[in-house]
């Protein structure tokens, strides 16, 4: 049995971590506002260019453009990029732990089909982690990267990395892995295609409505300036949703945390003030006894 | 029905309103947007963006190039980059903001900070 010295240490001990994940909770929640917003700046701009893409895609002819499926190139030898977004820091919950799931299911998934893989991480963790299971395929790791904000800047490099590597064949595709953030308590790992390019099932009200537009100068040159544009600004949304998927899954899990401190803590100071008053009672024993016996 | 006018980049909504005419630097050439123009599908290279209300020049922007859409009396411009002349002065000002804006960076760094 543990001393009542030992108990209190361990009731205080538990009281000041108890302190720390409350505060870390407050700094995730304020953070999770803040990355909430600059998420939804990027939407407009976003679905805008999703939009102009979809309709110029629909219209061009897929063998004409660069950035389109690759008809003989490396046929045999195929290799798919995946980025990896995770984040910098541990203590949030399940996020780095899903990320890493899907990623390992989606390379089982790509190595069946004889594919080779190349990987970019973006976010310490998810890198110290897969180090080992990845070797030496991959190519780029980028750290420290929301601080203070996520820069458009970075996206604009990751890109320029993968178009060089798509043009010169070095890779035939290309995937995003990114939580994609529905609320402060529920997120979910997505992978997005960048490249190649798909033409993609659009309903017919949207073709019609874009089949007047007059494009300058071709819908080829036009869809060739705007894919790298596309594809910038999806990593910076996958990006900005990571972030604040990291920062809800962190509030949550410091919340889970600082409840279970609180229950810890009644636990330990009832089996304190019990221990405490056995310990009375057992004096009183002794005290009492030994004076019968004068 | 006046031309409604948006320029979204990633960062934010840059502008938004109804304007009367703006002129855009097209990558085949300026060209300017009225009401009831067709629609209209380009690029745009490094330029300025000219926005007229009330048949007077109301506001100048610098562009780093993008995608411009015009439909339905709404023109939608796309850029990565933008910034508002007004807010372009001598290259001494913006040393000095960089700098300021640089230290309230810091300050709210270090009071975030809790690894």
């Amino acid at each position: 049995m543990p001393s009542l010295k030992d108990l209190r240490n361990r009731i205080s001990s538990v009281k000041s971590t108890k302190k720390i994940t409350s505060a870390m909770k407050m700094v995730a929640a304020a953070k999770l506002k803040r990355a909430q917003e600059n998420a939804e700046r990027t939407r407009p701009y976003a679905e805008k260019m999703k939009e102009i893409v979809l309709s110029l895609t629909g219209k061009v002819n897929k063998s004409n453009f660069k950035f389109g499926q690759k008809p003989n190139a490396n046929n045999d030898k195929k290799i798919v990029l995946l980025v990896i977004c995770s984040s910098d820091r541990g203590l949030c919950g399940g996020f780095n732990g899903s990320i890493i799931k899907y990623t390992k299911k989606i390379v089982s998934e790509v190595s069946e089909k004889g594919k080779g893989l190349k990987y970019i991480f973006v976010g310490k963790k998810a890198y110290l982690s897969l180090k080992r299971f990845c070797g030496d395929s991959i190519l780029e790791q980028i750290q420290d990267f929301a601080n203070p904000t996520i820069k458009f800047e970075l996206a604009g490099d990751v890109r320029d990395k993968i178009l060089k590597l798509f043009m010169n064949n070095e890779i035939s595709e290309c995937h995003l892995i990114y939580t994609e953030f529905k609320s402060a308590i529920s997120q979910t790992v997505k992978s997005q295609k960048l490249l190649p390019v798909e033409e993609e099932e659009s309903d017919d009200q949207q073709n019609k409505s874009s089949s007047t537009y007059e494009y300058e100068p071709s819908e080829e040159e036009l869809l060739d300036q705007i894919i790298p544009k596309n594809i910038a600004i999806q990593i910076h949304s996958g990006l900005l949703e990571n972030l604040a998927s990291e920062q809800g899954s962190r509030m949550t899990a410091m919340d889970n945390a600082t409840r279970n401190a609180d229950d810890m803590i009644d636990n330990l100071t009832l089996f304190y003030n019990r221990s405490r008053q056995a310990l009375i009672t057992k004096e009183l024993i002794e005290i009492i006894s030994g004076a019968e016996a004068v | 029905m006046a031309l409604k006018l948006e320029i979204l980049s990633p960062q934010e909504i840059a502008y938004q309103g109804d304007v009367d005419l703006c002129i855009l630097p097209g990558t085949e050439g300026d060209f300017g947007i009225l009401n009831n123009h067709m629609p209209f599908l380009t690029s745009l290279r490094i330029g300025i963006v000219y926005i007229y209300i009330n048949k007077k020049l109301s506001e100048t922007f610098l562009v780093t190039g993008g995608i411009v859409e015009v439909s339905d009396n709404k023109c939608t411009l796309l850029t990565e980059e933008i910034c508002k002349s007004s807010t372009i002065t001598s290259g001494q000002q913006i040393e000095e903001d960089s700098e300021e804006i640089k230290k309230i960076k810091l300050k709210a760094l270090e009071k975030f900070h809790y690894s």
